[in-house]
Parts: structure tokens; C-alpha cells; sequence
């Protein structure tokens, strides 16, 4: 992937956690979206996207975290959200309801810490 | 006293070996025909080419005829030791009656059973680059008229080795040298770039210097200037090797000395102990911002908008392929508008028994007086603030900041890979006309979203162009979004987001869709900006 955006993984926790760093847009959207569809695989009960280090995220993206959480909710798993309260991002995700349609925190330890739903 | 005449079969024999046609053959197939005829001509059980490898100190079977497996087998003949080496050694013919088997260290010639040999060396300007031998399995005496045969093949064989050894040279070297300079500089809009380098005038080689410009993913343009130890092909080709892994590890994301460290690594790896210093700056163009980093190398030299051109003080770390785990240290300097980058070969200013100072001086008056870039460059690389010119490599790079225009003009290809390259210049943009940062988030999220559905939707593929204009009239953005095609009307459940997000994100946007294509204007007023 032209390093527009990578995605670190970190499995220590109950869920992994897959933080998006850098630029998400059209031209590597199928790249980020096959790398976080790697990490949950059927054993996995759900998946943290980590936002607070993306520095840019479009409709590209937000369409491709809603895709997303529609395969994993048909497999019974959870998609939780961590993004930054105020920042840029969290306001994309509001405008498009995404936060509304899965659970977002403030950070990834939060969503971590989350209940599953 | 009249000389005799050479017997009819000596001429003809003479003629054989000096044919002119040869000379169209390719070099594997003139050896092997020349064996042919020397061994017809000469009645000999064998024949054999051994020839000089380069950088070394031995003799390698090339060719031969009777003794095939001498080639199959790639024996090696350490010049000075048994028959062949010392041919090459004491650079005449030897002639073997009779084969002390124990004085010949070819085990093959051993196998095959070789009474008497007869070996001539092939000669080049005085060098030895090989030598040619012919072997009969009885014993037998090889006269001089043979030797002079022997030897007028070899000159015939040497000649046509050495011109097809140069001309693989020099295609090899023009090969290499193009692939350590880009073929051409980036173009990235807000940005002039110039560059130069110019080889020592008495190397016949390749130069040790090697500069390269590409732009980053996230849009930042990235100089390198680097200069590996030594001339030739092997320092050619650890140059080849350290151009590519600095892009591979740029285009990777990692820091600008986070890029030299694992540079450093590689350089360890493919060859400690060879020297290289490299110069690494990032333009930062959207933040004003230069990033540096120094492994071993000249600072680089930067003139502010309105000022005097100054050495960088940049904390020099050791060059490349000296230690392994070296931290390289990042350093950040204002870029703002007008600003211009200098990076330069010690070639350019390193004069001997001289203070690196007054090179460094020197530079800065040239960079102060001439304003043109790619003049600039070339009259570095001609030596202007160094030694004469031609003594050592010179390669210079340049960069200047232009200040963005009042009104963006701006064409794309209709591209998704363009998209990434739009943002840095209009955040850049609206920065000029003070938009807060949640502001430029927006506006860029909108112009970006206009932008991918005229990529998307509005062309057939192709290399099509499409239009982004921005003007600011009184705190008041304006973005208009061009296109030749026409859009479709959004599919699929997630297809209209693009068009929610910029209605949420813009006061007002229009979508006039015409005939000759589709025009998006995209309004926000900016809250804090001064009119």
C-alpha cells in the first residue's frame, strides 16, 4: 500500500484493535478495508477501529466502516468505534450517523473497556 | 637477399584468422570460430580461451574446442600458477613438449591426456586481458610459425574482447547512471524544482553522487542528495540500492529520520563498511515546515523570502554503513513562501586545505546572487563555489516555495491516486485566508467529495482531465468542481453519502449538469477570517 494510511494492529486485548494512521480516501480505501477485514476473523467477538490517529477520513471511508459493521453484525460480532470527541473525524462520523449505528468511544482503551454489547 | 615467400597454406592460413568478417560476429561466436579455425589451421586436439576476470587475479576457461568441459566446468586459473597463469604472468608464449603432468594444475588437460601444449597471452595495450592455447594429445613440436599463427589469433581475439568489453561497459554504466537521477523532477503545484549533476571530467566511471525528488503520499516533497564512497560499478550499484530503499521506506510513512535509520540498516546489510552520506529534507508545504535529517552530509542551504541565505545548522549524524543502530536526528525549520532549499555534493564547495566554511560562503553568495533555480544548479555543478571545475562529482538540488495565488487555478487527471495530492495545496490554501483548522477540515472533505464523483462517475476511462478553482472574495470560499462527463445518478445504499456530507459540511452547493459536463459550486463563509 502507498502509505497514505496504515493500520496497526494490536491484539493484547479481549477484541483486536486496529488503529488507522494517517489518510483515509477513494485511492486506498480497498487496501485499508482488506487489512481490517484480516484481523477479524470468525473467531474474533468484535473489532475496535481506532480513529484518534487518522488525520483524514471521507465518505470513502465512513462507507467502508459501515460495510463493515453490516458483515460483522450478520456474523453476531460487534464493530466499536474510537475517535476523538470534537475532532474532525468524530464530526464526519456524526454527520453520516455512523455513531449512531455502532457504539463509538473516546478512545480505543475505552472501547476496549466497553461491555459487549 | 630476398625473403621467401610464406608457403600458399601459411597465407591462406593468415588470411583465416584476420578475416574482416569476424569482426560482425557476436564475441562468444568469434571466439569459438577462431578456436575452430586455429585448431584446423594448426592440427591441434585442442583449443582454449582464458580470459582475465575483472577485479580479479585469475584466468576463466571462455572457450574451447576439445576440451568443451573446461568451459561447463568455469575452471579458474590463478595468474602465475601452471601453464595458463604463467602465460598471463610473464606475458609470452610458452611452449610444453612434453606435459609434466604435476605442472599443470587444469585437471582436465590432465583428464584429456595433453602431451604438448603451445600458449600465447592476449595482449591489449600492454595488458594481459587472457591467453589463448592450443594442445595436441601426442607429442609434438609446435614451431615458431605456429607461435606466430598462435599469437596473430590472440591479437585478433584480444581486440575484439576489449571492444565488446567497453561497449558492455558503457552501456552498463549509462544504464546505471540513468536509473540514480530521475528521469524527470515531480511537478507539485506551489513548488519549483531544479537539479544538476555532473560527473568529474577525468572519471572514466561512474560518479559517486546521486540525487533524487519524489512526493510523499500525505503530499509533502521529499529531496535527497546522497554520495557513496568511491567510483565505479560497485558504488554505483550501492547507490541504485540506497535510491530505491530511501523510497521504499518514505513511501512507506515512517519519519524523515526514522527513513535514514532504517536506510542505515540496509546499508549495513548490502555493504558495511562502504561510506555514504545523505542529505534528506522534507517540504512540508501545507505547514510551512522543513524537516531534515543528516547522515554525514553538507547542510543544506535555506533562503528565507527577504533574507540572506544561511547554512542550516543541522546536527550532523554519522553517514550511512558506519555502525549499526545509529539514531539519526530530525530537525525542523520555518518554510515559509519564497523560501528556497539548496542541497549539495562536497564536490560543489570542498576545496583541499581549505575550511569547509568558506566553500559553505561561497555557496550562499551564488544561492543569494542567482535567482533562476535551474540556473543555479548548473552553475554549482560547474564548480562556481568550489575547486575547478571537473575535479570532483557535483550534484545539486533545488526547491523553492512559491506563494499560492489569491485564486486556485488547478487541474487533475481524473484519478483517485490525484486525490491525496489535491488536499496539502488547499489546505494550504485556505490557511492563506486564515480558515480555522475545523474549517479547512470541512471545505477539504467537500471539495473531496466533488472531486471523487466527477473521477468516479464522470469519465470513461481514460486520461481525462477535471477542474478545481477556489477564490475567496470577503471571508467567502468559493470551490468550483469541473467536469467533462456527466454523473450518474448515485447507486447502492452507500453511493449518495458523498452528496449528504457535502450539503452538511458547505453553506450551499449547486449542481448544474449541462451538455459539456457537470459544474459542483461549493460556498462556506469562514467564521474568524478577516474580510
Amino acid at each position: 500500500m502507498r502509505a497514505l494510511a496504515r493500520v496497526l494492529i494490536d491484539r493484547s486485548g479481549a477484541v483486536p484493535v486496529a488503529a488507522l494512521d494517517g489518510e483515509v480516501d477513494a485511492s486506498n480505501v480497498a487496501e485499508v478495508g482488506a487489512e481490517l477485514r484480516a484481523v477479524v476473523d470468525n473467531r474474533a467477538n468484535g473489532l475496535v477501529v481506532d480513529l484518534t490517529p487518522t488525520s483524514y477520513l471521507d465518505s470513502a471511508g465512513i462507507n467502508l466502516l459501515f460495510a463493515l459493521g453490516d458483515e460483522m453484525r450478520t456474523r453476531q460480532q460487534t464493530l466499536r468505534l474510537a475517535v476523538a470527541p470534537g475532532s474532525p473525524i468524530g464530526r464526519m462520523l456524526s454527520i453520516a450517523s455512523l455513531d449512531r449505528a455502532h457504539p463509538t468511544y473516546s478512545s480505543a482503551a475505552e472501547a476496549l473497556a466497553a461491555e459487549p454489547s | 637477399m630476398t625473403q621467401p615467400a610464406p608457403p600458399p597454406d601459411a597465407l591462406t592460413a593468415l588470411l583465416r584468422v584476420t578475416d574482416a568478417a569476424l569482426a560482425y560476429l557476436p564475441l562468444e561466436e568469434l571466439l569459438v570460430e577462431l578456436l575452430n579455425r586455429i585448431a584446423e589451421i594448426l592440427r591441434s586436439d585442442t583449443a582454449a580461451f582464458l580470459l582475465l576476470e575483472e577485479g580479479t587475479d585469475e584466468l576463466v576457461a571462455r572457450a574451447a574446442k576439445g576440451i568443451e568441459e573446461e568451459v561447463e566446468a568455469g575452471v579458474r586459473i590463478p595468474v602465475g600458477r601452471g601453464f595458463a597463469g604463467r602465460i598471463a604472468a610473464e606475458r609470452r608464449a610458452i611452449f610444453i613438449e612434453d606435459v609434466d603432468h604435476s605442472y599443470v594444475l587444469n585437471p582436465i588437460l590432465r583428464e584429456k591426456g595433453i602431451r604438448s601444449l603451445l600458449g600465447v597471452p592476449l595482449l591489449v595495450e600492454g595488458r594481459v586481458t587472457g591467453v589463448l592455447h592450443v594442445g595436441s594429445l601426442t607429442t609434438r613440436i609446435f614451431n615458431e610459425a605456429d607461435r606466430d599463427l598462435l599469437q596473430l589469433a590472440a591479437d585478433r581475439a584480444g581486440l575484439a574482447i576489449e571492444h565488446a568489453r567497453l561497449f558492455h561497459q558503457v552501456r552498463v554504466v549509462e544504464a546505471l547512471q540513468q536509473s540514480l537521477v530521475p528521469q524527470e523532477l515531480p511537478r507539485v503545484q506551489g513548488v519549483e524544482l531544479a537539479a544538476s549533476y555532473r560527473p568529474a571530467s577525468e572519471s572514466t566511471g561512474i560518479g559517486g553522487d546521486w540525487y533524487d525528488a519524489f512526493t510523499l503520499p500525505r503530499g509533502e516533497v521529499a529531496l535527497v542528495i546522497g554520495d557513496v564512497m568511491g567510483h565505479g560499478l560497485a558504488a554505483a550499484a550501492l547507490m541504485a540500492q540506497m535510491r530505491t530503499g530511501l523510497r521504499a521506506y518514505a513511501v512507506d510513512g515512517h519519519s524523515p529520520a526514522g527513513v535514514i535509520e532504517r536506510l542505515n540498516r540496509l546499508a549495513m546489510l548490502v555493504e558495511p563498511n562502504r561510506m555514504t552520506t545523505v542529505g534528506y529534507a522534507v517540504l512540508d508545504l501545507e505547514h510551512e515546515r522543513l524537516r531534515t535529517v543528516s547522515a554525514g552530509h553538507l547542510p543544506p542551504i535555506l533562503m528565507p523570502p527577504d533574507a540572506e541565505p544561511r547554512v542550516l545548522s543541522v546536527e550532523g549524524d554519522p553517514p550511512l554503513g558506519v555502525a549499526s543502530g545509529t539514531r539519526y536526528r530530525e530537525q525542523e525549520f520555518p518554510l515559509p513562501a519564497g523560501s528556497t532549499v539548496v542541497l549539495v555534493t562536497d564536490g560543489a564547495v570542498e576545496v583541499r586545505g581549505e575550511v569547509l566554511d568558506l566553500g559553505l560562503e561561497r555557496l550562499c553568495r551564488l544561492v543569494a546572487r542567482e535567482r533562476d533555480l535551474e540556473a543555479l544548479c548548473r552553475t554549482i555543478c560547474h564548480g562556481e563555489a568550489g575547486p575547478e571545475p571537473g575535479r570532483d562529482d557535483i550534484a545539486a538540488l533545488a526547491a523553492r516555495v512559491r506563494p499560492l495565488p489569491d485564486r486556485l487555478t488547478t487541474r487533475w487527471a481524473a484519478s483517485r491516486e490525484t486525490l491525496s495530492g489535491m488536499r496539502p495545496l488547499l489546505r494550504r490554501w485556505l490557511g492563506k485566508w486564515g480558515a480555522a483548522p475545523d474549517e479547512i477540515y470541512d471545505i477539504t472533505v467537500a471539495v473531496q467529495e466533488a472531486s471523487a464523483n466527477a473521477v468516479e462517475h464522470a469519465y470513461a476511462p481514460g486520461d481525462a482531465l477535471f477542474e478545481v478553482d477556489a477564490s475567496h472574495d470577503d471571508g467567502l470560499i468559493t470551490v468550483v468542481v469541473r467536469d467533462r462527463g456527466h454523473w450518474r445518478p448515485p447507486r447502492g445504499v452507500h453511493r449518495g453519502r458523498g452528496f449528504v456530507m457535502m450539503r452538511a459540511l458547505m453553506e450551499s452547493v449547486d449542481i448544474d449538469q449541462g451538455d459539456d459536463g457537470t459544474t459542483v459550486v461549493l460556498r462556506r463563509r469562514l467564521q474568524g477570517a478577516q474580510g
